[in-house]
């Protein structure tokens, strides 16, 4: 059966984090003059509006900072998934992103507790960052 | 600046609302508008400022709502027109700036939807495909995401969220043109309702209305020469964190409430002591309770003590959304909230009227809040009846 779910159209902002992700890592943007690592990602530091920016490699590794269970599919690739739970992850580098949290019991689930990034190959062009409860 | 006391709302407009199928989104907002403006005794000449609510995409077919068409539609060309499109809410704050800067005399506000008839605008649609991939949709889950970390963070959850919904179901019960006026609601009901993303249930969430709504401002001066009491704006202030819940830290509070309302307490030199009632954006329940916990009604994790015994009720000490609210009147985006403030302190509520009507304190002063997107965007406004 194909994929039925939406994919992620990557931009010309993005495009590295995409890519990224068919090699199994999570780059994000790191401020060459500040140090903070950004997303999503911009041409400038929304901290110190330096230009100067360097690519740098996630652990995957962060915390579970908050997470929806959701019982309606609002896109027809989702109904066979109920109930199903995105979450925002906050990575021990910084950033909050979004994503899953799979292979869980969804009554196990808890703000703050410790989640890794697993992968999803979807597409030869796409593959997904999901995370499960680190055991 | 202070503008306390400088600026009042005239007139009120309403249109059917409800499930009103056969009608477009443009029809209500000519029929609120027209409405408004009869309300307020103006003509249509003497408006010339206007200020639609959000952009939403046409549903089948219609023209797309822009705020020109709107003019067309209403015999208006106004000195100034606007539109906002991503809930930024500071329609009425926008609306007092040409006021007080005389680029207008009477501002007319005005919001529409068709959605509940038209096709509910969240379903099936991917406006953003990175959130798309991984299931993320609508409104619902923000929230949803934003109630679970509060529920982490401070004593919170369904026992506070039960007291807001069935509160203000015994509103609606009141307003014969409450969505809900013929539904009772207990705390089994909220219960027994199903989940629509976990944490909240059905009940948590907001109406879809089909139907608009429009009111008048202009300066004080002007208003008491008009046929209403004059319902000024005694405080307004706005706080806009901006960023996506995704990237939030603030969805357990303090949300723009806290400074927002700061800002609107200072203008109008009061404080949460002076309020007499409350007409509280409701987009979710949550919203209810933090926005009141951000605005100082009760410390961080005491909503559940401070909601309980009808505290919000007919007969409350402290009503809230005592039209229904959009989570059981109508949704009409912020001006469910100072269209309801501005004819209760009118006194034109009847069966839901604050005061004796419904054991109450007869209300002077009355606190309202506007929130858009997700916690993204915040306003305040306090009106006192003059």
């Amino acid at each position: 059966m194909t994929y039925q779910k939406p994919l992620p159209k990557p931009t010309a902002d993005d495009k590295f984090f995409w890519d990224g992700c068919k090699e199994h890592r999570l780059l994000f943007q790191k401020c060459s003059n500040c140090g903070v690592v950004r997303w999503p990602p911009s041409i400038i530091c929304p901290a110190c509006y330096s230009r100067a920016t360097e690519i740098s490699i996630s652990s995957g590794k962060g915390k579970l900072y908050t997470f929806a269970v959701y019982h309606r599919a609002y896109h027809p690739g989702f109904a066979s998934d109920l109930p199903y739970v995105t979450a925002v992850i906050e990575l021990v580098e910084g950033p909050h992103i979004l994503s899953n949290v799979v292979s869980s019991r969804i009554q196990d689930l808890k703000c703050d507790l410790p989640v890794e990034v697993i992968w999803e190959d979807i597409t030869p062009e796409i593959s997904l960052p999901k995370f499960r409860i680190v055991p | 600046m202070n503008i306390k006391d400088k600026y009042a709302i005239v007139g009120v407009g309403y249109t059917p609302q409800g499930k009103v199928p056969g009608r477009t989104s443009i029809s209500f907002h000519t029929e609120a508008i027209a409405n408004a403006i009869e309300d307020a005794g103006l003509k249509r000449q003497d408006v010339d400022g206007l200020i639609c609510y959000r952009y939403f995409p046409p549903l089948g077919g219609e023209p797309t709502v822009t705020p020109y068409l709107v003019a067309q539609h209403t015999g208006l060309k106004p000195h100034m027109i606007a539109q906002e499109a991503n809930c930024a809410r500071n329609q009425l704050i926008n609306a007092i700036g040409w006021l007080e800067m005389g680029m207008c005399n009477y501002v007319v506000i005005s919001y529409s939807q068709n959605q509940l008839s038209g096709g509910r605008t969240e379903a099936f649609r991917v406006d953003d495909y990175t959130k798309a991939a991984f299931g993320q949709f609508g409104a619902t889950s923000g929230y949803a995401m934003a109630a679970r970390r509060a529920m982490h963070t401070f004593h919170t959850g369904p026992e506070t969220w039960k007291h807001i919904a069935v509160g203000q179901r015994k509103w609606a019960n009141l307003n014969p043109i409450a969505m809900m006026h013929d539904r009772l609601m207990t705390f089994e009901d909220y219960f027994n309702a199903p989940w629509v993303v976990e944490p909240l249930r059905l009940f948590d969430n907001c109406l879809i209305t089909d139907g608009g709504r429009a009111c008048i401002v202009t300066s004080v001066e002007r208003a008491r020469y008009l046929r209403h009491p004059v319902v000024a704006v005694m405080g307004l202030g706005s706080y806009n964190p901006s960023y996506e819940i995704e990237q939030s830290v603030n969805m357990a509070g303090p949300t723009g409430a806290r400074l927002s309302g700061e800002q609107a307490f200072a203008m109008a030199g009061i404080t949460v002591k002076d309020i007499d009632a409350c007409e509280i954006y409701d987009c979710f329940t949550y919203t209810v309770e933090i926005t009141m916990q951000d605005y100082g009604f009760f410390r961080p994790g005491e909503g559940e003590d401070w909601f309980k015994d009808g505290k919000i009720e007919p007969g409350g000490a402290m009503p809230v959304n005592t039209s229904g609210g959009q989570l059981s009147e109508a949704y009409m985006m912020g001006l469910t909230q100072l269209t309801e403030a501005t004819m209760q302190l009118m006194g034109r509520c009847g069966p839901r009227q604050l005061g004796p009507a419904t054991k109450t304190k007869s209300p002077e002063i009355i606190l309202c809040s506007d929130n858009g997107a997700v916690l993204q965007t915040h306003s305040t406004t306090i009106l006192r009846r003059l």
